[in-house]
């Protein structure tokens, strides 16, 4: 097993994934969180304690 | 489901006035320069309109726009063509400079505002979770960022230290 091939290879299908038209990826992150919903059974993201999500930029209103 | 419905949906919000400007960030802004990788959410960043003599900035329009078209909250997301939306203000310079200089890019005929590759790579070295290093990663072998408007970027929201302490830790063997 050549790891370094195999790593060459996934670069290589992550760069075909990323030349594909901005529509046709946009589309595919459609079906991704579909699927994402199928399998954690929540249409969004979890605020349950204890669970890693991303956070909201702070808001600091500008001070004149 | 479809992004792009969220995307037409913003558009008509800026054309009638609802808001400003604004640019898509998050991993559905990322998605426009790498490979998709699986959100559950999208993130709008918007300059909110003032109301007229209001002296705090709200985004109650916006949110009145979305529930009177059928959106609806959820916690605090609203759910536009099925995503779960998050409107959020620029709350550092960074953020505020990624979102005037926002590129337009053309999704079938749909002008989406997004973050420049440059500026989405400076928003996660700045935002430095996980997920946000990954990411940079995948800016860095991606090829995609222009290495003087990233190192100006860099130069402008004091990231070069962070920069560093990120090139060592994770690009160590390039060097």
């Amino acid at each position: 097993m050549n790891l370094q091939k195999i790593l060459e290879s996934k670069r290589a299908l992550r760069q075909v994934h990323a030349a594909r038209p901005i529509a046709e990826k946009l589309r595919m992150l459609d079906v991704l969180r579909e699927r994402e919903v199928a399998i954690r059974g929540t249409g969004t993201p979890s605020t349950a304690p204890g669970i890693l999500r991303e956070a909201a930029v702070p808001w600091h209103p500008k001070s004149k | 489901m479809k992004i792009q419905d969220v995307i037409a949906t913003i558009n008509q919000m800026q054309a009638e006035g609802v808001i400003d400007c604004y640019a898509i960030g998050g991993a559905v802004g990322a998605t426009f320069y790498l490979e998709p990788v699986a959100t559950l959410d999208v993130d709008i960043f918007v300059a909110f309109r003032a109301e007229p003599g209001a002296i705090i900035v709200s985004p109650k329009p916006l949110f009145d726009y979305l529930k009177a078209r059928g959106a609806t909250m959820m916690g605090e997301y609203i759910m536009v063509a099925g995503w779960p939306v998050q409107f959020l203000p620029p709350g550092t310079p960074l953020v505020e400079e990624a979102l005037g200089q926002a590129v337009v890019r053309d999704v079938e005929g749909i002008p989406a505002r997004v973050f420049s590759a440059e500026h989405l790579a400076a928003i996660a070295l700045q935002t430095r979770r996980a997920k946000d290093k990954a990411r940079l990663l995948q800016f860095i072998e991606a090829g995609v960022l222009d290495a003087q408007r990233f190192q100006e970027i860099l130069d402008r929201n004091s990231l070069v230290d962070t920069w560093r302490r990120f090139e060592r830790q994770f690009l160590g063997e390039q060097q």
